[in-house]
């Protein structure tokens, strides 16, 4: 049995992984569940993000914090012209996991291209910096990343809620017929939603950057573990990505710490299982 | 106010409607009649521009709308009460109603609509925190009609407003669409109950196999021998 510090240490550290997952899985969660589009490509531009970051910060001096200044309008853009081209070439549910795999390739050679495939990382002072809480040592970088989960969670949750394109964009996942016969424009929309979702993947790859070493293959290291979080958390739910992450993320690094670190996986799996089994409505 | 002329309606390769005119002049009430499957139903999704129209030329206010959106023909005042209602399930009482101000020319009188449809539903405004999906049949009915009512629509399209609900509702609904033809909105109103719809019209089509097949005020109409036999249950 492992001490009580060290599985406090392995709480601390798996409600902020939990933070990663949230923020990654809410923009993967918007579009598989407002668009219907399950957009595995969203993993690719996560990297990019990353790698922009280690550009801007590691080459050109940049401070890391500040890079989603230029990388979110940047990748809101990209993710305006990613669902132009979806609509354009009318992909569908099925298709979209083809289309945004061959874009997530793409990206991934162009990632191998600049950059090469040797590992990289970015030395930064936030990177060793950390707080003190009795005997636990909270890493001040991922902390950020827990709260900037939290935040955009929680904005977009208001977002839909409570704004008129919130309610159009719910009503035009429901009935886009009836949505449009009432002046919603669900194209558009889906225009807007796509933009927001990259953008969230650039502010991920950010974090990405500053907490991990980065390598092109990254991009698929994280797809199982989001997956399961977008469906326990449920498709569409702004809030859900966040708390299932965090619940996958604990009981990863507890499972680390009691058993072995390569079980970890085993965790997230079968509770993603376990959701198909029992409610399948779920996707 | 609404003038088809000659609109060739499709699904795919087969047909639906041919060669349809009609007209809704301001302030009128005109029904469309006529049995199950004759496309009632692809006629108003047609005029809402949700189906395309292969032939002919749909004009509201003279302005041509035969290739318009959607969304240009609700700026234009147009509204919608689907058949088998279609609201937003998992959206709020209130919620659903807030769609219906969408457009920009009714989201800003949403408050005052709202007290209006409340005024006319209240049970509407006390389950206004309710998932529209959890609302009784009636009550969806009721809600359609809010939703539309919001939208300030100066053209109503009421499809099958009585089907599925109790006689008493489906009085309720009548009175309802009545009250709003009053106030000054005209209604093209599709039924398959042709009694009930024959009763308020001012004018009336009689479609069957996606045709026109007889038009008329309801009087003449009634006096037609089939179209008594027809839609109002033999020699009554």
């Amino acid at each position: 049995m492992p001490s009580l510090t060290l599985l406090g240490q392995s709480l601390v550290s798996g409600l902020f992984i939990g933070g990663l997952y949230g923020l990654l899985g809410l923009g993967l969660g918007l579009s598989w569940g407002l668009l219907r589009l399950i957009n595995l490509s969203h993993f690719a531009l996560v990297l990019l993000g990353a790698y922009l970051t280690y550009q801007l910060a590691g080459t050109a001096g940049m401070n890391p914090f500040l890079t989603p200044l230029l990388i979110v309008p940047g990748f809101f853009l990209l993710g305006v012209v990613l669902q132009w081209a979806f609509d354009f070439f009318r992909v569908n549910e099925f298709s979209s996991l083809l289309v945004t795999f061959g874009i997530t390739v793409v990206i991934e050679s162009v990632i191998q291209w600049v950059w090469t495939a040797d590992f990289r990382r970015l030395e930064t002072p936030y990177a060793t910096l950390s707080v003190r809480a009795g005997p636990l040592f909270l890493p001040v970088t991922e902390m950020v990343m827990l709260l900037v989960a939290t935040a955009l969670s929680l904005l977009t949750w208001a977002w839909l809620r409570f704004t008129w394109v919130g309610k159009g964009m719910r009503a035009s996942v429901e009935d886009p017929d009836i949505a449009a016969a009432f002046g919603v424009s669900p194209r558009r929309l889906a225009l807007l939603l796509s933009g927001v979702g990259a953008a969230y993947a650039g502010v991920a790859g950010t974090f990405v950057a500053l907490v991990y070493t980065l390598a092109p293959s990254q991009i698929y290291g994280w797809i199982g573990v989001v997956f399961a979080v977008v469906i326990l958390g449920g498709l569409g739910n702004p809030l859900g990505p966040l708390v299932a992450g965090i619940g996958i993320g604990i009981s990863e690094s507890l499972t680390m710490a009691v058993a072995e670190p390569s079980w970890a996986p085993l965790v997230s799996f079968t509770l993603l299982i376990l959701v198909l089994v029992l409610r399948p409505d779920r996707i | 106010m609404l003038e088809a002329d000659g609109l060739h309606v499709g699904y795919g390769d087969a047909p639906a409607l041919w060669d349809i005119s009609l007209t809704v002049g301001d302030g009128e009430l005109v029904a469309v009649v006529g049995p199950n499957g004759a496309g009632k139903t692809t006629l108003i999704n047609a005029i809402a521009r949700l189906l395309p129209i292969r032939r002919g030329r749909l004009r509201l206010d003279g302005v041509d709308v035969t290739r318009a959106t959607p969304q240009e023909v609700c700026q234009r005042g147009v509204a919608i009460i689907p058949e088998g209602r279609r609201l937003f399930g998992g959206m709020t009482v209130e919620e659903n109603l807030e769609i219906g101000c969408y457009r920009r020319a009714a989201r800003r009188a949403r408050s005052e609509s709202l007290d209006r449809v409340y005024a006319v539903f209240p049970i509407l405004r006390e389950r206004h925190r309710q998932l529209a999906g959890s609302l009784s049949g009636g009550q969806q009915q009721m809600l359609a009609i809010g939703r539309a009512l919001m939208a300030r629509p100066r053209l109503l399209l009421v499809d099958e407003p009585s089907l599925g609900l109790a006689p008493a509702v489906v009085d309720q609904v009548f009175e309802v669409v009545q009250a709003i033809h009053r106030d000054g909105v005209s209604i093209l109103l599709i039924e398959q109950n042709a009694a009930k719809a024959l009763e308020i019209a001012g004018r009336a089509y009689v479609l069957e196999g996606g045709r026109v097949v007889s038009e008329g005020r309801p009087g003449e109409l009634l006096t037609q021998s089939h179209i008594r036999e027809a839609y109002l249950g033999g020699g009554a």
